[in-house]
C-alpha cells in the first residue's frame, strides 16, 4: 500500500513537471505591455564597479523618467561580439546596445543601427571629445557615443624601476626606445628572483591582445590593415617593419622576461616592475602601490611612441521602438556627474570636455594626465572597417602564434591572407542599402 | 489480422511521429543545411546577396595549414588516447572488481570524475597546470624527480599543451567505461576460470586466456566509442588553450566554431562540419567492418 | 598479506585519482591570493580557510539563477526525451506500421552523426528563428534522441510478448498496455536512459555558449567558464563556483549509484 501511494506520488510530481516544462516553454512571451516605453540595453559586464554603477545609472534614470523602463543585461566580455552579432541575424538586438568601439563599423555596415545627429540634443554632441566622434562616425553620420575613452600605458612600480637604475620617462616624446627598452628589461631581470619583470596581461582573452599590441606594429611603421582603401594587408601587417616590432615582441616572451600573471596579481604583489593595461587598471594598482606608482607611455618602437584608443560605445538599433526615449537614455549617461561615476570606478578618460576638467585624474597635472595627452598626439584608432571583426580574430591567433615562438613573418603572412580573403569574399564590404 | 494491421499502422506513426519530428527538424534539417551553406558565401548577419560559390570552401580548408594541423591534432590525440583511455578503464575495471572491503569506495573514487562538466574540470586542471615553481602539477614533479624537473608551462607549451589536454580528457573518460568493463567482467562465467585453474593456469594465464578473449565485445566497444569522442574534442580546447599554441590543441571542431562563431563565416564552418562528418562516416564504417570480419573468424 | 598490499595499492592510486577534485574542494575554502601558492612551499596547507569565497561567488554572480537553468533543462530533456523516446522505441520494437523498418534503420543511421557536426548549421538555423537565448533553443533540439530510441527499442524487443498478447485479448488498446504493462516492467531501460541523458545533458557547454547571452537562460557549464574571465581574477571563488556546481549532482549520484552503474553498462552491452 505505502509502495503503491509512493509510486503515485511520483507519478504526479513527474506529470507535474512535464506541464511546468510546457508552461514555462509556451509562456516565453515577452512582458505584459504597459504603457510604459520599454528600452532594452545589453552591456558588457567589465569591472565590478563598472557593474555596479551602470546598474545604479539604470535604476535613477527609471526613477527620474517615469514614462520610460531601462532593461539592463549584462553579457561577458569573453565573446561579446560573437553574441550579439548571431542576435543581429534575426534582428533580435536590443534597442540600445553597447560594444567595443570598432566593432560599429560592422554593425553600420549590417545596417543595424540608426544615426543619431538628429536624436541627441547638439549641446550633448559638441560636449564630445574629438576622439569618441571620430571612433562613432561612419559615412559622416554619427552612429556612437562613449561615456568615457580608453588610455593605454605601462605603469611601473618607482621603486623597482629605480632600485635597477633605469631613466624613467616623463612624456610622451620621452618614451623609451625599443633598444632602450630591451635594456630595462635586462636591467630589471638582473634584480629579479625569477626574472619575470613585466606584465602585458598574458591571461587576458580576445580583444585585449589587438588593441594593446597592435600599437607597437604602428609605432614601428607598420598597421593592421592599409588605411588608404582598407583592401591590403600584406603590405603594412606583414612588412619588414611590423615583422621586427612583433620579434621584439615574441623575444620578450622566448626570455623569460613576461610574467604569465595567471593570478592576475602579478603588478599588485610587486613580482614584476611593469604592468602594460589600460586605464581600468588605475584603481586597483593606486591603492596597492600608492606613491610607487608612475605612469609611462609605451615603448618608441621607430615611429614615435603609438598607443590604442576607443573604448566601449553606446548605438541605437536601426528597429528600436522608441528612439527618441532610447537617445534620453543615452543624453542621461553622458551627463558629467554619470561620466564621472564611471570613470571614477574605471579610471577611465572621461568622454566630454566638461567632465575632463571636472576630473581630478585627467586634469592638468593629474596622475593620468598621460592618456589625454596620448589621445591629442599618439593614440591610433583601431581600422575603421567592417573587416575589423575578422581582422581582429586572425590577429589574435597569429598573437597567440607569435608569443609561442612562431616564425614571425609566416604568423603574420597568414594572417594578412586571411584578411584580404575576407575582404574580398566580402565583396569590399561594399555598402548594401536595408532591405 | 487485417484490421490489426490498420490500427497498429495509426497507433504506430502516432507513437513515433514527436521522436521522428524531432530527429528530423534537429537532425536531418541541421544536416542538409549543412550541405547546401557549405557552397555558399554565407556569413552571419551579412546584408550581401547569397551567391553560391561551389566547392571554393573546401578547396580552400584542405589547403588551410591551420586546419590540416587541426586534423593532425585529432588523430595524435585518438592514436594516443583510445588505447590509453581503454587500457586504463580496464586496469581501474579489473582492480575494483574483487570481493575486498572498500571496494565500493574505490569504484565510487574512480567514477567520480565523470559527473564533472568538462568545462569545470577544464578550469580545475588550467590551475593545477599552472606554469612556474608553485603549479601544483609542477611542484609534484619537481618534488617525485628530486628536483630535477624544470617547472613548464605546460599550456604555452608546444609539445606539452596537447599532451596535458589527453590527461585531462583520460582522467575524465576512463570512469565511465570502467563501468562498461565492470558489466563484461561480470558477464564471464565462473566457469571458465575454474576450468583454466583445473588446466594449471595461473592468473596471468587466466586472463590472457580466460578474460581478455570474453572482453573483445566490450573492447570493441569501447574502442569505437573513444575513437569518436577524440574527434569531437572541444570543450577542453576552448577553455584551457584556445586551440594555442601555435596552434598545437586546435581541432577540427573548434576550428568550425572559430569560424562560425567568432569570424561569422558560416559557409567556411559548414565546410568544415561536413568535413568532420565524412571523418566520424569513415571510422563508423571501418570499425563496423573491423567487428563484422571478427565476428566472422570468432 | 597480498590482499593488504593491493589494497595499498588501490588506495594510493584512488587518492591520485580524487587529487584535482580534493584539491578544487580545498581551495575553495582558501583565501583568494593563496590558491596559487606552491605544494613544496610549505604554506600550502597553512591557509585560513573559511566559507568567504563560497559567499563572494552569490555576490558577484546569480548562482541559483544558473543552477535553476541547468536543473531546468537537464530534467527538462531528460524528461520529455523519456516520453518521446520511449514511445517511439515501443512503436518500432511492437508495432508493424507502414515504413518502420526503413525509418528504424534512418534511425540508426542518425546515431552517428555527432552534435558537433550540426552545430554550426543549427546555430544558424536558430539563430534565424529567432531562437537564441531562450530554454526552448536548448532543450527542444535534444528531446528526440537516436541512442535512447535505440535503447528503449533492444530493450522493449526483449520483454515476452505474452502478457501483451494476453491483454489485447482483453481488448486493451496500445496505449493501454503501453503505460500499464510495458511501463512498470521497463525500470531498468528508463533508468539507463535517464542517467545517460542526464550526464550528457548536464555537462553541455558547446551548444548553451554559441546560444545564450546573458545569464537569463545561461547553465552552469558556460557560466563556470565565464566566470573564470570575469574580473577580479580570484581562483578561490572560481573553485567555490565549482564546488557547487557539481554538489547537487555528486548528492544524486551518491543516492542513485546503482542506477548509474546500470545505466552505464547497458550502453557497453546494448551497444
Amino acid at each position: 500500500m505505502l509502495m503503491q501511494t509512493k509510486k503515485t506520488f511520483f507519478l504526479y510530481a513527474v506529470h507535474l513537471f512535464l506541464s511546468c516544462i510546457f508552461i514555462t516553454l509556451l509562456g516565453c512571451t515577452p512582458e505584459a505591455e504597459s504603457n510604459k516605453q520599454l528600452i532594452t540595453v545589453w552591456a558588457h559586464s567589465g569591472q565590478e564597479g563598472e557593474r555596479k554603477v551602470l546598474m545604479d545609472q539604470v535604476q535613477r534614470f527609471n526613477e527620474e523618467f517615469p514614462d520610460v523602463h531601462v532593461e539592463l543585461t549584462l553579457l561577458p566580455e569573453g565573446s561579446y561580439n560573437s553574441q550579439l552579432q548571431s542576435a543581429a541575424l534575426s534582428h533580435d538586438l536590443p534597442d540600445v546596445i553597447e560594444f567595443d568601439g570598432p566593432f560599429l563599423y560592422g554593425y553600420v555596415w549590417q545596417n543595424q543601427l540608426q544615426p543619431l545627429d538628429n536624436l541627441l540634443p547638439a549641446a550633448v554632441q559638441a560636449d564630445l571629445l574629438p576622439s569618441i566622434i571620430k571612433q562613432g562616425t561612419m559615412h559622416d553620420q554619427l552612429f556612437a557615443v562613449g561615456m568615457f575613452d580608453s588610455g593605454l600605458g605601462m605603469y611601473g612600480n618607482k621603486a623597482l624601476l629605480k632600485a635597477a637604475g633605469v631613466r624613467i620617462p616623463a612624456s610622451v616624446d620621452d618614451a623609451w626606445t625599443e633598444a632602450e627598452f630591451n635594456q630595462v628589461l635586462n636591467k630589471l631581470a638582473a634584480q629579479d628572483q625569477d626574472g619575470a619583470v613585466l606584465d602585458l596581461k598574458a591571461n587576458y582573452r580576445g580583444e585585449w591582445f589587438t588593441y594593446a599590441f597592435s600599437p607597437i606594429i604602428q609605432s614601428a611603421g607598420g598597421d593592421l590593415i592599409d588605411r588608404q582603401d582598407y583592401l591590403h594587408a600584406e603590405p603594412v601587417l606583414a612588412g619588414k617593419e611590423a615583422v621586427s616590432a612583433m620579434t621584439t615582441l615574441r623575444d620578450w616572451f622566448q626570455q623569460g622576461y613576461v610574467d604569465p600573471n595567471l593570478d592576475d596579481a602579478a603588478f599588485v604583489e610587486e613580482r614584476v616592475a611593469l604592468s602594460w593595461v589600460g586605464h581600468w587598471e588605475y584603481p586597483r594598482y593606486a591603492k596597492a602601490l600608492g606613491d610607487k606608482l608612475v605612469l609611462l607611455p609605451l615603448p618608441n618602437f621607430g615611429q614615435g611612441s603609438k598607443t590604442g584608443q576607443g573604448s566601449w560605445q553606446w548605438g541605437i538599433n536601426a528597429d528600436a521602438r522608441h528612439p527618441k526615449a532610447a537617445a534620453q537614455f543615452l543624453a542621461f549617461l553622458l551627463r558629467p556627474e554619470n561620466i564621472l561615476a564611471m570613470t571614477g570606478v574605471n579610471g577611465a578618460v572621461p568622454a566630454t570636455r566638461s567632465a575632463v576638467v571636472r576630473s581630478p585624474l585627467y586634469q592638468e597635472g593629474g596622475p593620468l594626465r598621460l592618456f589625454v595627452d596620448q589621445l591629442r598626439q599618439s593614440s591610433v584608432e583601431r581600422p575603421r572597417t567592417p573587416a575589423y571583426q575578422v581582422i581582429t580574430s586572425v590577429f589574435q591567433q597569429a598573437f597567440d602564434e607569435i608569443r609561442n615562438g612562431a616564425d614571425v613573418q609566416k604568423a603574420l603572412h597568414q594572417a594578412a591572407a586571411a584578411i584580404e580573403q575576407d575582404i574580398t569574399d566580402s565583396e569590399g564590404y561594399r555598402s548594401v542599402p536595408r532591405s | 489480422m487485417n484490421n490489426k494491421f490498420r490500427s497498429d499502422n495509426r497507433v504506430g506513426w502516432l507513437m513515433a511521429a514527436p521522436a521522428l519530428t524531432g530527429l528530423a527538424l534537429f537532425i536531418g534539417l541541421p544536416f542538409l543545411l549543412a550541405l547546401i551553406l557549405s557552397f555558399t558565401n554565407l556569413k552571419l548577419a551579412s546584408p550581401l546577396p547569397l551567391t553560391f560559390v561551389g566547392l571554393q570552401h573546401y578547396a580552400r580548408i584542405i589547403q588551410d595549414p591551420v586546419f590540416l594541423r587541426a586534423l593532425l591534432n585529432n588523430l595524435i590525440f585518438a592514436v594516443v588516447v583510445v588505447p590509453a583511455q581503454t587500457g586504463c578503464a580496464l586496469l581501474l575495471a579489473l582492480l575494483v572488481n574483487r570481493k575486498l572491503p572498500g571496494m565500493v569506495v574505490f569504484r565510487t573514487l574512480f567514477f567520480l570524475p565523470v559527473i564533472f562538466p568538462f568545462a569545470l574540470i577544464s578550469v580545475v586542471w588550467m590551475l593545477l597546470y599552472a606554469p612556474g615553481p608553485n603549479g601544483v602539477i609542477n611542484s609534484v614533479l619537481e618534488l617525485l624527480t628530486f628536483g630535477i624537473w624544470e617547472p613548464q608551462d605546460f599550456l604555452h607549451n608546444q609539445f606539452l599543451a596537447l599532451p596535458a589536454i589527453m590527461v585531462v580528457s583520460i582522467w575524465q573518460g576512463a570512469g565511465f567505461q570502467m563501468i562498461v568493463y565492470l558489466a563484461g567482467l561480470q558477464d564471464i562465467s565462473e566457469e571458465l576460470y575454474e576450468a583454466a585453474r583445473l588446466d594449471g593456469a595461473n592468473s596471468w594465464q587466466q586472463f590472457w586466456h580466460v578474460t581478455f578473449p570474453c572482453l573483445r565485445n566490450t573492447t570493441l566497444f569501447v574502442v569505437s566509442v573513444t575513437t569518436i569522442l577524440s574527434f569531437r574534442l572541444f570543450d577542453q580546447v576552448q577553455i584551457m588553450t584556445k586551440g594555442g599554441p601555435l596552434n598545437a590543441t586546435a581541432t577540427v571542431v573548434f576550428e568550425a566554431v572559430r569560424a562560425a562563431f567568432e569570424r561569422q563565416q558560416i559557409a567556411r564552418g559548414s565546410a568544415m562540419t561536413v568535413v568532420f562528418f565524412i571523418i566520424v562516416l569513415c571510422l563508423t564504417i571501418f570499425q563496423r567492418r573491423l567487428v563484422r570480419e571478427d565476428r566472422r573468424v570468432g | 598479506m597480498r590482499k593488504i598490499l593491493l589494497t595499498l595499492f588501490i588506495s594510493a592510486a584512488a587518492l591520485l585519482y580524487a587529487a584535482p577534485i580534493l584539491f578544487m574542494v580545498f581551495s575553495s575554502f582558501k583565501p583568494d591570493n593563496e590558491v596559487l601558492v606552491g605544494l613544496t612551499s610549505g604554506r600550502f596547507f597553512a591557509a585560513d580557510l573559511s566559507w568567504q569565497n563560497y559567499a563572494d561567488v552569490f555576490n558577484r554572480v546569480s548562482f541559483g539563477r544558473y543552477l535553476f537553468n541547468s536543473l531546468f533543462i537537464t530534467l527538462s530533456v531528460v524528461l520529455l526525451g523519456l516520453v518521446v523516446n520511449s514511445l517511439a522505441g515501443y512503436a518500432f520494437a511492437r508495432l508493424h506500421w507502414f515504413g518502420h523498418k526503413a525509418l528504424f534503420g534512418l534511425v540508426l543511421a542518425l546515431m552517428i552523426i555527432p552534435f558537433e557536426a550540426i552545430a554550426v548549421p543549427m546555430f544558424y538555423q536558430m539563430s534565424y528563428l529567432g531562437w537564441r537565448d531562450s530554454y526552448l533553443v536548448q532543450i527542444l533540439p535534444f528531446v528526440a534522441n537516436a541512442f535512447s530510441i535505440y535503447l528503449f527499442y533492444t530493450f522493449f524487443i526483449g520483454l515476452p510478448k505474452e502478457f501483451e498478447e494476453a491483454a489485447r485479448v482483453d481488448g486493451a488498446g496500445t496505449f493501454r498496455i503501453f503505460t500499464s504493462l510495458i511501463l512498470p516492467n521497463s525500470k531498468p531501460a528508463f533508468a539507463s536512459v535517464t542517467i545517460l541523458t542526464f550526464l550528457m545533458q548536464w555537462g553541455t557547454f558547446l551548444w548553451p555558449l554559441m546560444v545564450t547571452s546573458g545569464e537569463r537562460v545561461r547553465p552552469l557549464p558556460v557560466a563556470v567558464a565565464q566566470f573564470q574571465t570575469l574580473p577580479p581574477l580570484q581562483w578561490g571563488d572560481i573553485m567555490a563556483f565549482g564546488v557547487m556546481m557539481v554538489a547537487p549532482v555528486m548528492v544524486i549520484f551518491l543516492l542513485f549509484q546503482r542506477w548509474f552503474v546500470a545505466g552505464i553498462a547497458a550502453t557497453g552491452t546494448k551497444g
